[in-house]
Parts: structure tokens; sequence; C-alpha cells
């Protein structure tokens, strides 16, 4: 039988709030992770922009290709400006309507990380959401907190490769005891919309972490953003999952396990990873979904 | 249907002096003005491939078509449909090859499709004397066809459906040919095969059994009285062994012979003990015979199992019903007793050498190594052989097949008589239903294009079903398939863009089958068809390779949005091609091939 | 009602009477008794506000950037080190045309670390394009609030209103608070045509090329620039329902004054017991307070200063390589003129070292006794 995508048919067809045009790249997974994540919020959503490709793709002065109301914040503030425009937003009676900060790696794992720790310490009701494409993508691929190890970005350079892991945003947003952090990935789209519309009911700070391919930043195929994005979770690298007041449940188990060396061999960025950290990265991928079993587990207990 | 372009509604803005701009910096309407479909350089069409099953069909058989239309619940256009390739299902789906099922995409998830059963349920939904719904007028020219086997079969009802007139002449007092006399009941029931008759004769189609061509009427006559002629008498000699005492016994007979007295419903004693020698269907169908007569039964063949033409599943099931065999072993030397009883059989081991021009390694003696075989009766079945006297030479031959072009149709003298095909065992193919059935339908349309003075090489071009020799009589119709979308039978579903992550594993119904012990006690068939339930499973599995189902997955992937469900009642989607990037991902996440990416310079037709 | 309030509390206060909607603010000394006096009246409900207690003084900016694009009352405050965290916000905030009012506690800049008055804080935020108030006591700080929201949700920009550190912050006087339904009728609700609307998307301070980023600048500039025009007549307008009057600048016997003393603060009030004891010795002397310091209002400033021979500059703040920003700008003001006063700059009470009134005298007569300034500037009391 064939899975198909659990996303009804209406809400395909229905206008999209991401109107085409766009400036992203061919095979951009953040431009359909923003197509998804409008579809399960519908049009009363406000999308608070830091700098990241987003700014780009979204169009030039006067011209704007998103149908719900649009802020341009600086790189740091996403968080912060999104409680900002929350409080507008409680403060004039429109309660229902959901405020989303929008941001890219950079924005939210390295200098955006002060806002939203304090958001999240305060339990601003905002949906933040990173679309992680692993680095600084829109000034030209470098390094950031989110690259994982053995990745070639501008600045970590051939021969001098990323060493560093991947800062694990999700075990720092759990630290702040928000009511919902959840991961996802534009190779699962049921699941984006799922958790999409899922956010819109929830109070407090909700954290979703979209992995977001990039195909001239990962030296991928632009045709096979899908599909490698998909591997990294088959590969166990990105594990789809959610945890909702420390309840911990696994969204996607992968159709098929494959290896991290599997997952890394369509993507150019990867070609220098040594086998020493290839062992490491596999080491962890098992270590880490095997903890997360054993959370979900213990959640339905 | 045009969909209403959404470039239409772009609204640019130019602001001459500040004070056409916005007190702040704010937008004023989208960026529907940016046609990125600009960016390309490969654009995405919608195209319907050829599936790897419908691929490896000797006949074209559309497959996923009709299985479409099972699933849909549509069984009478499912039947209907099916037959528009390969008319006879009730008959295929028991006892055809599965050139499908080994070619199926499936098989790399989990198992392939039991196509064969399907095709047997489809088969069985409609009754089969039903005559074609939507017969056409006579278009004044009449066809002979010789011999009532599969490939006389299919080029009569191809041939019907063109607007021919026919009678089909079988010597023999039952219709059918190998399908009739060659294949045992249990595997395909004497009532299935009347009543396909049934159906060709209610089609228009006359039947003439008893009626020998070379001694009832003669080929010049026939030739005289038509305008064509299809020649499929079929193998029914058997090859010799070429031993001495071969012709000097009654319990030396071929697998051919005693298939065929069975089938009659002479009697036959094949006694306690039988040898057939040979590794074809004909070898394994004598041995179920056998021993459903009660003999023990023992199957000599010159090379290894792996290397036997007969089909596995006819083996194994042989196996279990208690045949014996014996590998790399070939007979020697016939002693017999005075009164015409065989005393021994004297055989030699074999082993294998380098391979022959069959491709298969070539058997070679042991010297000295013999060994005895005990038996009562010994059954060839060591190959088939026409007969071509009643060609009376007026056809050219050559290596015991009928020479003939692309056309099918044969090396004879030029002059205004009957133009004369052929096809079936007779000409130079292999030896199966399937592509007997095939030949007749390829006959049928060079027939019809020489009627018409239609150049045949130019037609085939245009008719091929993917890599070939299969060809679609749909497409010589002008039929559209089931799915409306751009269909291009001349490009073969790539199965390495099947994307096998969309589909939950599902194993392959068992087929239903009666045990070896209740088997063995009658000539019954063993195996029912499918229930519907079970039927609607099945077909469920289908991956539809290179054909879309409207699953939406490319809507949902664009991120450009870019794709367009077509809605209003129509089938499938447009791609938007103002902004479609030419990223690929359509591509790729298409679970089944059915978008192929084409240079931007290619115009694309509209659909 | 009059009472005897702290200069955070008149803040505190006007932020009340204004009935902001949205605050949000990081304490510093000295200007946390801002945020814990806003805190205790929205804990008490006497406003109905949000506020959002962040963790760092860029955030506080950024939030009120994001509550004020919705259309939303907006407030903030800060001092010294604060402010300049800010700086990268503020400049967002007058650029995306934002109402916000920041009470700035103008504090000294480190290092050393330094929490007394100094005017460096605010001076350094010049450019960013927010229309700057510098306040001399508790009335007009409280009354400065008001008449800011007025002018900011009038002309778009944002409106920063600064005072000194400990002298006002912490020092009671008395101020006359007016009653709230007052208010209202000077200060309307704020309901601006653009904001973040699901009703009426737009997309708000998007990439804007070289082709439309100039008149965009333009247009902000001008905007600017009509403020010199348009508060005037919010003071007048002030002056009418509350009688007290403000204006661009102070003038304090500017008439016939051969020498102004320009000074912005608290050293205002100092200097004007100053010149009173000089008026006493028959000196002509006069004060030109300076309020608002953006947009530049050189017209006025040429107006005031044009005629007098001698202009003494008392600049309490200090930019390293330059000397006194208000000395420079007044420099730069009174350019155009065809006779030009001689600008004595002086440099006095950074780092909230006391400057007397004899102090003030001293300058005076400096100025009055040398034709040109013998140093530029003039570093008044330092240690030598």
């Amino acid at each position: 039988m064939q899975k198909l995508i659990d996303i009804p048919r209406e809400l395909m067809t229905e206008e999209d709030l991401v109107q085409p045009g766009l400036l992203s790249c061919q095979g951009c997974g953040a431009s359909l992770a923003m197509k998804l994540a409008l579809k399960g919020l519908g049009e009363r959503t406000v999308a608070v922009i830091p700098a990241c490709c987003w700014t780009i793709i979204i169009g030039t002065y006067p011209y704007s290709a998103l149908k719900v109301p649009v802020i341009h914040v600086l790189f740091e503030t996403a968080a912060v400006s999104a409680s900002g425009v929350r409080a507008a937003f409680d403060v004039r009676g429109e309660k229902d309507v959901v405020v989303m900060a929008w941001a890219g790696d950079g924005g939210t794992f390295d200098i955006g990380i002060q806002a939203l720790s304090g958001a999240a310490e305060r339990n601003d009701d905002i949906l933040y959401v990173c679309y992680d494409n692993e680095a600084y993508m829109n000034t030209g691929i470098q390094r950031s907190g989110a690259t994982p190890m053995g990745a070639w970005t501008t600045t970590t350079p051939a021969g001098a490769i990323k060493e560093e892991s991947k800062k694990d945003i999700e075990k720092i947003m759990l630290a702040h005891g928000i009511p919902y952090v959840a991961t996802a990935s534009v190779a699962y789209p049921d699941d984006i919309v799922y958790k999409f519309k899922k956010a819109r009911s929830i109070k407090g700070t909700k954290f979703i972490h979209i992995l977001s391919p990039c195909p001239p930043g990962w030296r991928t195929d632009p045709g096979k953003s899908i599909q490698v994005t998909r591997m990294a979770t088959q590969a166990k690298v990105f594990p789809i999952y959610e945890v909702e007041n420390g309840r911990y449940t696994i969204n996607i188990y992968p159709e098929r396990q494959i290896s991290v060396k599997e997952y890394i061999q369509p993507q150019g960025r990867f070609r220098e990873m040594s086998d020493k950290m290839l062992n490491v990265a596999q080491e962890r991928a098992d270590q880490k979904w095997d903890d997360l079993v054993r959370m979900a587990e213990d959640s339905s207990l | 249907m045009t969909v209403k372009k959404r470039s239409d509604l772009a609204k640019t803005y130019d602001f001459k002096s500040w004070r056409d701009f916005t007190p702040m910096n704010t937008s004023l309407g989208t960026m529907l003005h940016n046609l990125t479909g600009s960016w390309r350089f490969i654009k995405p069409v919608y195209e319907d491939k050829v599936p790897a099953c419908q691929n490896a069909c000797p006949a074209g058989n559309d497959i996923e078509g009709w299985v479409r239309l099972l699933q849909e619940g549509k069984y009478d256009k499912a039947y209907w449909y099916l037959k528009r390739e390969q008319p006879f299902p009730a008959i295929l789906g028991r006892i055809c090859f599965k050139f499908c099922e080994a070619a199926c995409n499936r098989a790399v998830l989990d198992d392939c499709i039991g196509i064969n059963e399907l095709e047997r349920f489809v088969g069985d939904q409609v009754a089969l004397s039903t005559p074609h719904p939507d017969l056409p007028e006579y278009n004044g020219k009449g066809l002979a066809v010789i011999g009532s086997g599969p490939a006389g079969m299919s080029a009569a009802y191809y041939a019907r459906l063109l607007g021919f007139k026919i009678t089909i002449f079988e010597a023999l007092p039952v219709m059918g040919g190998v399908l009739r006399v060659g294949i045992p009941n249990y595997r395909l029931p004497r009532d299935v095969v009347a009543s396909e008759f049934e159906g060709l004769k209610n089609m228009g189609i006359e039947l003439r059994p008893e009626t020998a061509v070379g001694k009832d009427i003669t080929l010049d006559e026939l030739r005289n009285e038509y305008d064509y002629i299809f020649l499929a008498t079929g193998v029914h000699t058997s090859m010799k062994l070429k031993l001495e005492g071969e012709d000097q016994s009654h319990q030396i007979m071929s697998g051919l012979g005693m298939l065929k007295k069975v089938a009659l419903g002479e009697e036959i004693d094949p006694g306690k003990k039988v040898a057939v020698i040979g590794g074809g269907n004909t070898a394994i169908d004598a041995a179920r015979t056998a021993i459903r007569l009660g003999s023990d039964v023992t199957v000599i063949y010159r090379r290894s199992e792996s290397e036997m033409p007969a089909h596995p599943e006819e083996v194994e099931e042989a196996r279990e019903e208690g045949v014996d065999f014996r590998f790399l072993a070939a007979p020697e030397k016939i002693e017999l007793n005075d009164d015409g009883t065989i005393r021994n059989l004297v055989c030699c081991e074999m082993e294998l050498g380098p391979p022959d021009e069959s491709g298969r390694r070539r058997p070679i003696k042991k010297e000295g190594m013999l060994f005895d075989v005990k038996t009562d009766s010994i059954v060839t079945a060591i190959g088939e052989i026409p007969l071509f006297d009643y060609l009376n030479e007026i056809v050219r031959t050559e290596n015991r097949t009928v020479a003939i072009n692309e056309c099918l149709e044969v090396d004879a003298k030029a002059d205004d008589k009957a133009r004369i095909f052929a096809g079936g065992d007779i000409i130079d193919m292999p030896h199966t239903v399937a592509h007997a059935v095939a030949s007749g339908k390829r006959a049928a349309i060079a027939m019809d294009c020489d009627r018409k003075n239609v150049d045949f090489a130019d037609t085939l071009k245009k008719i091929v079903i993917g890599d070939g020799p299969a060809i679609s009589f749909s497409k010589y119709m002008g039929w559209d398939p089931v799915n409306p979308v751009s269909y291009n039978n001349h490009v073969v579903v790539d199965s390495k863009k099947i994307v096998y992550d969309y589909f939950s594993k599902a194993l392959k119904l068992q087929k239903k089958i009666q045990g070896p012990d209740v088997r063995i006690t009658s000539f019954k068939p063993f195996t029912s068809t499918l229930t519907l339930e079970d039927a609607q499973q099945e077909a469920a599995r289908c991956i539809h390779c290179g054909r879309c189902t409207e699953c939406d997955n490319c809507l949902i992937f664009c991120p450009d949005m870019s794709v367009l469900f077509k809605g209003n009642g129509q089938f499938g989607y447009t791609f938007d091609y103002d902004y479609c990037k030419g990223c690929g991902i359509c591509f790729t996440e298409c679970p089944r091939n059915s978008i192929t990416m084409i240079e931007e310079e290619s115009p694309v037709e509209e659909d | 009602m009059k009472q005897v309030i702290k200069g955070n509390y008149a803040v505190s206060q006007g932020v009340k009477l204004c009935r902001v909607e949205v605050i949000s603010a990081y304490p510093i000394t000295p200007q946390t008794t801002i945020v814990e006096d806003l805190s205790e009246i929205c804990a008490r409900g006497e406003i109905d506000a949000k506020f959002i207690k962040v963790e760092s003084e860029h955030s506080a900016m950024a939030a009120v950037a994001g509550s004020s694009s919705a259309g939303v009352r907006s407030f903030t405050a800060t001092s010294g080190q604060g402010l300049l965290l800010m700086h990268e916000v503020l400049h967002w905030a007058a650029g995306a045309r934002l109402p916000i009012v920041l009470a700035n506690v103008n504090r000294a800049i480190g290092p050393g670390w330094n929490i007394w008055a100094d005017q460096s804080d605010s001076l350094s935020q010049r450019d960013t394009g927010w229309v700057q108030i510098y306040c001399e006591s508790n009335q007009e700080v409280l009354d400065s609030v008001i008449m800011a929201y007025r002018l900011a949700e009038k002309i778009l920009l944002p409106v920063m209103l600064t005072y000194d550190a400990f002298f006002l912050s912490h020092t009671s006087e008395i101020v006359d608070i007016p009653e709230i339904e007052q208010v209202d009728t000077f200060l309307p609700p704020y309901n601006p045509e653009f904001k973040l609307d699901v009703d009426n998307p737009r997309m708000f301070g998007g990439m804007t090329g070289p082709d439309y980023y100039y008149e965009e600048r333009y247009i902000i500039h001008k905007d600017a620039l009509e403020t010199l025009e348009l508060y005037p007549k919010v003071c007048e307008e002030f002056k009418e329902k509350f009688s007290r009057e403000y204006d661009i600048c102070e003038e304090y016997q500017t008439d016939d004054a051969e020498l102004i003393v320009v000074t912005a603060g608290t050293i205002t009030s100092v200097t004007r017991i100053a010149l009173d004891k000089l008026h006493e010795q028959g000196k002509k002397v006069g004060l030109m307070k300076i309020r608002m310091f953006r947009p530049l209002p050189v017209e006025r400033w040429c107006k005031v200063l044009g005629n007098a021979a001698k202009v003494v500059v008392i600049d309490r703040n200090l930019t390293a390589g330059l000397g006194g920003v208000f000395a420079n700008e007044i420099q730069a003001a009174l350019y155009p003129l065809q006779n030009r006063p001689v600008i004595f700059p002086v440099i006095a009470g950074l780092g909230g070292r006391d400057v007397t009134p004899e102090d003030v005298e001293n300058i005076i007569n400096y100025a009055l006794k040398n034709d040109q300034p013998t140093d530029i500037p003039l570093f008044w009391g330092l240690k030598e």
C-alpha cells in the first residue's frame, strides 16, 4: 500500500499563504518549511523574521510573498520582538492570533540565543520556529553552532572542517521548562502540518526545530533536497519527536534505518569527514536514538 | 482547460518620486511579478510511462491500467480494458509464464504483485462467451486462421475488432490447440477454453473444427478464397530421442501424445513406473499427468535444475506431488523385451560444459558413467517441432520455423492471391502462450496496415511498447489509456527512481492451493480464483510504476507553489511554468517516476 | 495634584497617565526604580499594560519595537550602558517609524564604572534618528513624557527624554501630577494606519535596494525636520491644558545679552542661580536651555544665539578626540550666520562631579574676561 502523505487535499489546494515568485534557491527547504507551516497555522498568524534567508526569500520593498503580516527584526531579537508583538496582540484582544518567530539557525543557536532564552524563561506565548539549514547560509555558508561535526563551510574550510558537534538545541530549550519542544523535517510534511496545527492550541513558549536542506550549502543536488533530509531521520541524525510538558513522543519511526555514512554520501559538505569523526557521529546517533526511545517509553508509562 | 494564471495577478510599482513611497517601509503587493520560471534550465513534465510489468509482457498487457480499474471497483471495465492488449485473461491468468511478476518493481520492497492471480480474477468477472460490446462493421476482407491455438485465437480476436471476416480452421475435433490438448485440465480447465471459443463465435468468427488444412482443404484453395491467411499450426510433433528401439515399443510415447490422449478422454496406461525425458513444461505436464494416473514418475533431464526451461513453480508442485527428478542424466540406450515392453533404460551421467548457442551450459557425457533405470514406460518430452507438409512449399521455412519479416508476413511468391502471415510456435520466437497471443495481435495489425496501404514499419514505431517488441493495440486504435495524463508508450519507467520509502511492506497473498495428496487424486484444478477482498488487497499493493495516481506528493513538496491540482473533475496536476524553478524535487519525490525532467528548450504538449 | 516625588517616580506617573499598553525594561542603576515603580503599578492594576521583563536592554528595545509595530503604545527606560546596548535597535525603531517613548537617565559611560550624572550616553545616540528632549526638573520630566507621546504619535518617530542621574532620578521635587482624564483630552488613543494586522496583512522593514533606500531615508529626514514645526504646537496645546509652558528651548534673560550660556539638564538650574547673581552685578548674561536637541534646531538656535557676542556652552559630556557635543553642534548650527558669536566650549561635571553656582559664575567670568577661549574646550575643575 502506498503511505499517502496525510495532508487533506482541500488544505493543499487552498490558496497558499506563501505566493510564488520567491527569491529562494532551487530546492530550498526553507521555502517548503514556511509553506507547510502556514498550511498548519492558517491566516491568523504574524511572522516575526530576523535576519536570515527568509529576509531575502520573501521579496524586496515594496513586495511581500506572504499573505500574513510580517515584521522584519534585528538578527538577534527574533524571540523578544515576538514577545513584544504578542503583548500587543493580547492588549488588542486578539488572543487567537499566533505570533510566530521564524528564525534560521544563526538567529536561534548563536546570536539570538539570549533573547530566545529570555522569552522561554518568561514562557511568553509565542511560537518560535527555527528552520535549520545548519550554517549561516544567507551570508554565504559560514559555520554556526548548528553546523554538524565534519561539515565544510566557508569558515571551516577544507583542512579545518568543523570538529565541534552541533548544539543540542532541544535540550537547551527543554531546560527552560517550556510546554512544547519539537523537531520536524521537510521530508515529513504531514508531521509539520500536524505540529503547527497543534501549536495553535498550546499556551506558552513553543519551540519547533525544522531541518531545512540547503543545496548550495550542503553541496547537494537541488532535486534531492527532500531525499537527503529524509535520510537524516533514517540515519537517526535528526529524529522527529515532540516533548509536550515533559512527555516524549517519537513521531516518526523511519521506514528504514541507514548508517551515518550512507547519509553523508550525497552531501558534498561532508566530503572531508574523517572515519574517526564518522564513527563518533554514528555512536552519537545510535546513543541519541536509544535515549529517545527510552524517554518515549518512560513517557508512555 | 487553462488554469487561471497567477502571474496575471502580478502588479508592479514604479516609484518615480519620494512622494510615491509609502510613509514607512511597508509592502504593497506580492512577488508574483517575479517569474522565477526564467531561472530554469530543465523543467518537469507529467509523463506516464510504461511500467516494468507491461514492458516485460510479450503481449504488452497494460497491467497497471486494469489493476487501477480493479482497485476502483470497476470490474467489468477492468475486464474489457485488459482485453485491449491480451484477449484471454481467464486463460493466461491460469497458465502464463508471468514475465510481468519477474519484472515487478514491488519485489525490491517485499514481493512482486500477484499479477497472474489478479488477471485470473478479472478474467473470471465476465462470462467468457460475452462478445466484445463494440464490434465494428466488416471491412470487406476475409481472413483464414489455420490452427486454433492461442496465436490463432488472438489473431482472430484482433482481426475481428479491425473488421475482418474470419474463419478458424482446426484439424482436431476440439478447438484450442495446445491450450486444449497440450496443457492438462488441472492447469487450464477445458470449459474455460470452450467458453472463450463461445465468445469468439458470438463475435461472428466462424469455427471449423475437424478440418485439416493440407487434407480436408488445401492451402492453395484458401489462398483463392480468402484475402489473408494466418498460419498458426503450432508444434505438436515430438522430437525423437534418436535411440534404437524408440519406435518399436508401445510403452515409449511422446509427452505431447500422452497429454493429447488424456485431453481427448482416451484411455491410457503408462504403467507403474514412468521415466519422463526432458526439462520443459511438457515434461512436467506429462510427469504430473502420469502421477495422477497412479504411476511413480522420474523426470530425467540432461542439465541441472537451474537450467530447466519449465517454470520453477511447476517443478516445485511436481515435486510435492511425488515426482522424482534426476538431473545431469540422459538416455543412452533402450533395452526392450521381445514383447515390446521395456526391460531397461540405460542412462549416462552428464556434466555441464561451456555454454551453447542457447546461452546455457552444454551437457557433456561423462563417458562410461552409465546407470540403469527400471521403468515401465518412457515419455519423451525433449522438444516439439512443427509439421510443414501442408505448406506445400508455397511458404519458405528455415530451421523448423516459417520465415517471416517484422510484419510477420511469410516469404512466399508475390502474387495476387491471399497475403500469408504466421505466428505462434511455428515462427522463431519463445514458445510461450503470451508470445503466441502477442504474435496474433501483431499479425492482425500488420494485415490491417496492409489493407489500408499504411507502412507497418512506421506504425510499428508509434505503437511499440517500451523496449518492445510488444505493441499496443490501444495505441493503434487511438483509444485513451485509463489515466488521461500525457502517456509516452516509448519510455519505460526508471525503476531506480521508484521511492520505496513511500510504501509500507505488505507481503503478497499466499496462493490458495490444495495439498499435493488431494491434487493427485484427479485432474481437477487445485487453485481457486481470488475473492473480491483478497483481490482488492493484493491490487492495493501495486506501486503503479510510471503512472500518476494523484498521490499529491508533487503538490505537497514543491517549494515554489508551482504545482497546481487541476480539480473540476479533471485528472492530475499542472505545472505553473511561470514560477517553476526546475529544482527537480517533484521528480525525485514522485514515488513512481511519472514525472520526467526535460531540457528547457523542448516544447511541451498542452494537455 | 502637587506631590513631592523623585524623577523616576515622575516618569512612572507619566507612563501611567499616558495609558501605555506595553512596557519592557531592564534594570540598571539609576533607572531601576522606574522599573520597580511600573512593576508595582501594573501589579496593582493601576495601569492596564503588559510588562515584559526582558533579559537585557537590547531585548527591551526590541520588545517595544515589536509591540509598537503592532500598533500599541509602548514604553521603555534605561540609562548609560543600557542605552548603549540598545544602540542597534534605536536605529531600527526610528527607521521603522515607531512612536516609542524612552526615558533615559543620563549616566556616565564606563570603563571605569560610573553611575552618576553625565550626558555622554544620550548624546552618543544622536545619530539614531530619535527626537531627544533634555529635562531640567521632575515636573519637566513628567510633562515631557506626556508631550513625547503626543509628538511621537503625530510624527511617527520615537522620542527619548533624558534627565540627570541622581540629581533628578533620586531627588524629590514638587511635581503637579495632572488627572488622567485631563491627560486623555490631550493625548488620544494610539491607532495607527500602518500596523501588524491579520485583517490587512503587510510586510514591514523588508529588503530595500539602492533604487529605493535613498528616498526612504529622505522621507525620515524630512519628517524629522517637520518635528521642529510640530513640537512648538504640541507645547502650545499642552500649555492650554496644563498651564505649563515649554518650547524647543527656553530663553532666560537673553534679550540684549552679550553673553549667553547654553546648558542642558540640571546644570541649567545651577546656572540660573549664577546668572541672578551676575545680573545684580550688572552683567548682561543670558541663558539658553536646550530642550530639544534632535532634530537639530538650527533656525531657533541661530535666532536665540545669533545676536550675542559670546556663547558659553557647558557640556556635561566628553567625546574623546572631539570635545563636548553640544559645543560642537552649536558651532555647526551657527555656521551659516554672517556674524557668529565666539564660542567658549566648557566641559564640566563629568561622571557626576558637582557643578555649583560658583563654578558657573567663574566659568561665565572667564568668558567675559577673554575675547577668545583660552582652551578648546576648557576642562573646568580638572585636577591638574
